[in-house]
């Protein structure tokens, strides 16, 4: 029972991450109708930021300053390289992205150096004990702080004129652009806002343990998040997720009782959630429906 | 129908002997006989403008593969060895380039296939060829061409291929070598191997459990995947079979991540990891007392620091860098190729067969001291095979964060060990 309690606030950690990662992919395919594949290099770039910030600011102004860089760094690829292609097909945006995720990481690389690096992080490897269980702080710092950013977000899209704005020209682009809004600020800004996450999403992946190059790896976990939990879903997103976190964390915890598995199962879980998820709701669980007349 | 035939019949001549063209032998001033790769112009960066040029290819992970952070230092230091070498002289008449000809593998098979085939026309031998999977995508076309090649990697499946002439004991070894170790020390009952797999992690794992077999260990294997968010598999695995000695075999953020993480959860068990598992870097990492407390590293020679006349030349040919070990490996492992030109040279035949026939007469190579004497005996096959491992504990005073706990030794299980195949094949 405590290594099931333990699986699941571990799974609820890593699955913030999940959710901060993926909320970057839906918000950028919302407004832009394409699945960035910039997002594992602008998270990289971000934790580097932090790596680089951290130790003469401080681990508190470095996660805000590089998110703030970060997004700046997303806004120019979108300025650069997606804004001149608006009217060609999905397909051909989507490929300009990966390779500008290419690009971004040979560049970012450098600035990893030949070492391994730390976000030097407050929490470390610390644990809690509430009793019996074991809480590790990292997992509970990301799990309020993705709290924290999704309940913000929610807000601006329900609360703002630029989140109004995001949402018209989600919903139908041409008549968003009839009353006036500005859809170039609205493809700009959700750029922006998946640099940042992206940038937060990855330093809580790398608190308590290094990162190299490899990391970028890790934001790719988020495509069969965004999969199951529906494409233009935020909340699909959120909950996806924190759902393949736990899932993934129970299946590592367990594992090792069902050898007939295979060797590290939990590492192809958020796969095969996606997959039987898509079984019996082809657009996700809370993915729009589409109709298309044949 | 027969135009078309014979149309075929002169391309495939003209193919033929455009072939042969790159291999036709020629022989130069001083009488040895050359022939792909081997130039009488002076390499680019040349020191002495009346000596020849012998090209060298690299293949390394330069950019955006997972092993950068020890292919750049091997690379640099290849540059630098190669950089002595001429400067004291070269190979008789010939300086040796390795600048020209290196290329970014991107630890990809298919990659390392198109820059090999690219340079391939232009190079006597490869200065270095790095990873196991890549090197296995080239090399039965390097068997077939006499292409000569220095591995970046351990495995032991290089001890059955001639045009390979690899340096220091492979990972099946080292692992042996390390249990050996762990018998005396910790005198451990249950030993579990953590590994990604492919043939550099089931090297080692394999390694582990013949030694184990042979020690009376119970033995367990982990498979793991590269990232530090996929350990969690493996650290559920510590902690419910809670081993007394784990032998770790993957990269240095993901083995901290293990250690780490483990600790975290109150595993106490010791961990040897084989030389890729550390970086000295890890010391500042949240898990860096965890690694100071319950890690050791296992290598194949002696860090940056050593005190021999070959660590010497190295440092002082790299002055400035920050120490690590990729420079040591990059340092160590030229040292073969640089005894094979030699003695090819002096056989009179600098040609791609020369060299290959070079190796196979060479019984030990001079490391200058970084590897003891009777190292390198590639006339003796997989028999010949080097068998000793430096044991090293974390040490923050020390240049790379690793000072040596027992120095090269070679344990009674590896050899006792009859390598007649490939290690992973056994796992």
């Amino acid at each position: 029972m405590i290594a099931l309690l333990e699986g699941i606030v571990r799974g609820l950690g890593v699955g913030s991450v999940y959710a901060l990662l993926a909320l970057g992919f839906v918000i950028i395919y919302k407004a832009t109708r394409v699945i960035s594949f910039a997002q594992p290099a602008l998270m990289l770039a971000g934790v580097v930021l932090v790596s680089h910030l951290a130790g003469p600011l401080g681990f508190w102004v470095a996660l805000p300053l590089a998110a703030l860089l970060t997004a700046v760094l997303a806004l120019g690829i979108e300025r650069g390289a997606v804004r001149p292609m608006v009217g060609r097909p999905a397909f051909v945006v989507a490929i300009i992205t990966l390779g500008v995720d290419v690009a971004i990481r040979v560049v970012v690389n450098i600035f990893i150096g030949l070492d391994v690096r730390n976000v030097h992080d407050p929490w470390g490897l610390d644990s809690w004990r509430i009793g019996a269980l074991q809480v590790q702080q990292r997992h509970v710092a990301a799990f309020l702080a993705t709290a924290l950013l999704v309940a913000a977000l929610f807000a601006f899209f329900r609360f703002t004129r630029m989140g109004l704005a995001m949402r018209a020209a989600a919903d139908d682009q041409e008549a968003a652009l009839a009353q006036g809004v500005s859809v170039g600020a609205v493809f700009a800004l959700s750029w922006a806002l998946a640099g940042a996450l992206a940038a937060v999403g990855g330093t809580f992946a790398t608190a308590g343990v290094s990162f190299d190059g490899n990391l970028w790896l890790t934001a790719l976990v988020a495509l069969p998040v965004i999969i199951l939990g529906g494409l233009d879903s935020l909340p699909g997103a959120v909950l996806g997720g924190l759902g393949v976190g736990v899932a993934q964390e129970l299946v590592a915890t367990y594992q090792n009782d069902m050898p007939w598995l295979g060797g590290n199962v939990s590492v192809i879980t958020p796969y095969v959630l996606m997959l039987l998820v898509l079984l019996v709701r082809p657009y996700g669980l809370f993915g729009t429906r589409e109709v298309e007349r044949v | 129908m027969k135009r078309l035939a014979s149309g075929a019949v002169v391309v495939l001549l003209a193919v033929a002997l455009g072939g042969c063209r790159g291999s036709d032998a020629e022989t130069g001033e001083s009488g040895v006989k050359v022939d792909v790769g081997v130039t009488s112009e002076p390499c680019p960066e040349a020191v002495n403008k009346e000596k020849g040029c012998i090209y060298l290819g690299i293949l390394s992970d330069l950019t955006e593969g997972p092993f950068r952070a020890l292919a750049v230092p091997i690379t640099d230091a290849q540059k630098a060895f190669w950089k002595r070498v001429n400067n004291n002289g070269g190979i008789g008449d010939y300086e040796v380039d390795v600048t020209k000809y290196i290329r970014d593998n991107k630890y990809n098979p298919q990659v390392t296939n198109q820059v090999y085939q690219e340079i391939k026309p232009n190079i006597l031998a490869l200065a270095q060829t790095l990873g196991s999977p890549t090197t296995a995508a080239i090399l039965p076309d390097m068997k077939s061409n006499n292409v000569v090649g220095s591995p970046a990697a351990w495995t032991s499946a290089y001890a059955f291929e001639d045009v390979i002439i690899e340096s220091g004991a492979n990972y099946c070894i080292e692992s042996m070598n390390a249990l050996d170790y762990a018998a005396e020390t910790y005198k451990p009952k249950k030993v579990m191997a953590v590994h990604l797999a492919g043939d550099y992690g089931d090297d080692a794992a394999a390694g582990a459990k013949l030694a184990s077999e042979k020690l009376g260990f119970t033995f367990s294997d982990v498979k793991t995947d590269t990232g530090t968010d996929k350990q969690a598999g493996a650290i559920g695995a510590l902690l419910s079979q809670q081993p007394d000695v784990v032998i770790l075999t993957m990269g240095p953020a993901d083995a901290a991540a293990v250690v780490g993480g483990a600790a975290a959860r109150g595993f106490k068990g010791r961990f040897i990891g084989t030389s890729p598992t550390w970086n000295p870097a890890l010391l500042q990492s949240p898990a860096g007392p965890a690694l100071t407390a319950l890690y050791e590293q296992s290598g194949p020679w002696g860090s940056w620091g050593t005190d021999t006349p070959g660590h010497k030349a190295m440092r002082d040919a790299l002055p400035g860098k920050t120490p690590s070990d990729g420079y040591t490996s990059g340092w160590i492992w030229s040292y073969p190729m640089k005894a094979a030109l030699e003695k090819a040279n002096s056989n009179g035949d600098l040609t791609r067969a020369g060299m290959l026939a070079a190796v196979k007469q060479l019984s030990s190579v001079d490391y200058e001291g970084m590897l003891p004497t009777g190292a390198g005996n590639y006339a003796g096959g997989a028999q010949g095979t080097f068998r000793q491992t430096q044991i090293s504990k974390v040490d923050a005073a020390a240049p790379t964060g690793v000072s040596p706990v027992r120095p090269l030794f070679e344990g009674p299980t590896a050899k006792a060990f009859t390598l007649d195949k490939p290690c992973f094949e056994q796992l």
